[in-house]
This record gives C-alpha cells, structure tokens and sequence, in this order.
C-alpha cells in the first residue's frame, strides 16, 4: 500500500475549496482519502470491478452533496466514510449486484461467500505490527464489522452470538486502545 | 458535569463516529457536540482514532482509477448544473486579449477609390462632349473658311475675266417674241474660253424635260457651246465648251441634254458682236 498523494491540503483549505468547487479540490481529496475509503469499499464489496465503481460514486456524491456537509457536524472523513459505507451495502443489496452473484461460478462461490459473511479475523486486512498487539481481536473484529462492514452492533451482537451490552463495551475499549495508539 | 460525562461514556459518541446511530441519534449527538466543548472534543479524538485506523486500513485503488473518477467528475465540470449555488468566480491566470482592432482603412480606400472612379467617369464624359462640340465647331469653322476660300476664289476668277482685256461681254437680247429676256456672255478669243454670267441670266424656268442650249454662230453656222438650266443654281460664271471664233451667239430651248441642230423657233436671245 504505497502512498503516492499528490496533492495534500489540510482539511480546512480542502473543506474550503470543495466549496468553491475547484478543480484542485477534488484531485487532492482523491489523493488524500480515496485509499482509504477504497479500504471500507473493499471490505463490503469483494469484486475490485464492483468496489471501484461504487468508489467513483463515492466521490461523485460527495462532490455533488457537498453543501450538505458543514464542519460542526464533525471532520470531513467521517461525513465521507459513511457516503461511501452506505453506497457500497446498497450496491451488494442491489438486485443488479445479487443476480450477478447468481451466475457466479460454483468454485467462486465458496470463496465468495465466505468473504462476505465471514466474520473471522483477516490477517491481510491487519495494520501495522503493533497494532495486532494493541487492539484484542475480538475488539478488532467487532470493530471492524460495524466501521468496516456497515454492521449496526445489535447486528453484530447477533453475527458473534456475543450479548449488547458486551458488544458496546468491546467497541469501547477498542477504540479507547487506538487512541492511546494514535496519540 | 456529571451529564457530559455520562452521556460520554454511555458510548453513543463511538457509535456515531461509526456510523452506527439513528437519524434522531445522530441529530441530538451533533446538537450536543454544539453546546458542549467537551463533548465536541472527545467527538473529535475519536474521529481522528478512527481516520487513522481507516488509514491504516486503506487499500490503494488501481491507478487509473484516479484519472477515471476525476474525468467523471470534471467533464461536466463547467455546467451549472450540477452545482447547487454558482461557484465563486475563480482566479485565473487567463489574460484576457484585446479584441483585434479590425481596420477599416481598405474599406475607406476601397469607397474613396470607386468615388474618384465615378468622378473621373462624369469628368471624362463632360470632357469628352465638350470635345466634340469642339470638333463640330472647328468642322463647321473649317467648311465656312472653305466656303468663304471658294467664294473668294470664285470672285477673284471672276474678277479676273473682267479685268482681262481679251474678254469681250456680249448681252444677248431678247427675241421679238420675248423681249424682255437677257444672257450676258463672255468671250474671249485669246484664250478661247465662253462664260455665261449666270447672274445675268433673265429667262423663264425651263421643266424637268427641257434645258436651254447655248450656240455659236461661226460663218452662219450653229456650234453646240452645251446647255444650262435657268435660274441657275449658283451664281456664277459657268464655262462653256471653247470655241476660237464666234460671229455671234444664241440660246435656243431643247429636249433635256440638248440637241445636235438648235431648234430655231425655240430661239429666246440673241447677241451679235
């Protein structure tokens, strides 16, 4: 995953500038955010194809609705994240998306299937090495499915056969661990 | 205090930076984050955690990608269209280049040109006119000078006769039956030359289908001298056929172009030296 940004704002220049709809604004929120929103995409919709184009949604929506986003409602990725969350489960609850999946290969099926619903821990979707030891992973993996996936966590109570209550504490306390992380 | 910090803990913040919250939830936990620092500081840790976290995460799309999404977006960049409000007007380097000052010098040369064109037209045509009445005049002048050359001419050889002492004027009167009728006539032995002075001819009109014939008596016999018309249709002296002696002279009128013997009764004047 090498980072190749080409054009880099801070957030209140690039806020500023997707409001004057320049040109430079898009091309640096592409550079600065499009891997990591790539990132979710990619984790909901499996075929890179599928998950590429919901990305060019993303970014046509968000250049679109851009007036419907203002800086009290908190940073501009959350805001962004959750356009691209929500387009990418439309896009597999799609009919388009199931019949597609349908004409599938058996072979690919199995593969396929356990991707979307496997809730197991993915080494290749790991960070960096001392985060495995900073985030537990049964933190990790509910994290992961309600950030990632688009789980609501009453939703992923059920997933993990793990009770509400338990669920909102792990979410929690992994969190509180990638802060301390980060900071 | 204590409000804030357990509306903190009860972890409704994470969820919506999850994204993982009501319509109402999301509302009330944005309406919160306004009226409380605190809490919009915590909000803002965990997004931060979390941006990170998806960082760490992030998965590089192909890279023609980029161009693909960019080209999506800025080919309908200029239509308005797709854009809620207009955009603020945007600072270019773009000169804005004069428009090219079209001269209109050809265009004034071109009309002054065709102007002196049609002058120079009506110009020439009033001096080509005045030319040729010019021209007539300077015929007319020339026929007059011509005309007034022969009369003087005329005059002159006629003055001539007179002056010349071998001419001899004979007045040939009329005949008893005309006596009123007169033709002068001139001779000379000399040079043996006949006029008639055609100014002097005093006879009746002949038709179309008579002329008077001049003749010369030469030892009682007649000689044709050629014929004339009266009146004369100039006033000149008319020259004869020659004739070296003559002992008298006489007019007789004859069929048009005369006759080989005069007719006698026809005589009309008669002269004898």
């Amino acid at each position: 995953m090498s980072k190749k940004h080409k054009i880099s704002l801070t957030e209140e220049q690039l806020v500023l500038s997707l409001r004057n709809h320049e040109k430079v604004a898009i091309e640096a929120l592409y550079d600065m955010y499009s891997a990591s929103l790539f990132g979710v995409i990619s984790r909901i919709v499996i075929d890179t194809t599928i998950a590429e184009d919901v990305l060019q949604e993303t970014f046509v929506k968000i250049w679109h609705s851009f007036s419907s986003y203002s800086t009290e409602k908190g940073r501009l990725f959350t805001w962004m994240i959750n356009i691209a969350r929500n387009l990418a489960i439309d896009k597999i609850r799609s009919k388009d998306f199931k019949n597609q999946n349908k004409n599938q290969e058996i072979e690919n099926n199995v593969t396929s299937i356990d991707e979307q619903n496997s809730t197991v821990y993915k080494p290749e979707l790991m960070g960096v090495k001392d985060l495995v030891q900073t985030l537990k992973p049964e933190q990790k993996s509910i994290i992961d499915l309600v950030y990632f996936k688009g789980y609501t966590h009453v939703e992923a109570a059920d997933e993990l056969g793990i009770p509400l209550g338990t669920i909102k504490t792990r979410l929690r306390m992994g969190i509180q661990q990638l802060r301390k992380h980060f900071n | 205090m204590e409000d804030i910090k357990a509306y903190i803990e009860s972890g409704i913040l994470e969820l919506y930076v999850l994204g993982d919250v009501t319509p109402d939830e999301r509302l009330q936990v944005e309406a919160m984050a306004l009226k409380h620092p605190a809490i919009k500081a915590e909000l803002d840790a965990i997004e931060r955690s979390m941006e990170l976290y998806a960082k760490e995460n992030e998965i590089e799309p192909s890279e023609n990608l980029r161009h693909r999404v960019l080209g999506s977006i800025l080919t309908n960049f200029g239509d308005d269209n797709n854009f809620p409000q207009k955009a603020a007007p945007r600072k270019t380097n773009v000169v804005t280049l004069p428009p090219r000052k079209e001269s209109n010098f050809y265009k004034y040369a071109f009309a002054a040109c065709l102007a002196l064109l049609i002058a120079s037209g009506v110009a020439l045509m009033s001096v080509y006119s005045r030319l040729q009445q010019s021209n007539n005049q300077i015929i007319t002048l020339q026929l007059q000078n011509q005309h007034f050359t022969n009369r003087v001419n005329l005059l002159d050889s006629e003055l001539s006769i007179f002056r010349d002492p071998s001419f001899k004027l004979l007045k040939l009167q009329g005949t008893p039956k005309n006596p009123a009728l007169a033709v002068t006539v001139a001779f000379s032995q000399a040079l043996k030359k006949v006029l008639i002075d055609m100014k002097n001819v005093n006879l009746p009109q002949n038709d179309k289908d008579h002329q008077y014939q001049l003749w010369a008596l030469v030892g009682g016999k007649p000689v044709d001298l050629g014929v004339f018309d009266a009146p004369a249709d100039s006033a000149q002296m008319k020259e004869m056929k020659s004739i070296a002696r003559a002992d008298a002279f006489a007019v007789t009128l004859e069929p048009k172009g005369g006759s080989i013997n005069p007719t006698m009764d026809q005589m009309v004047v008669l002269g004898k030296f």
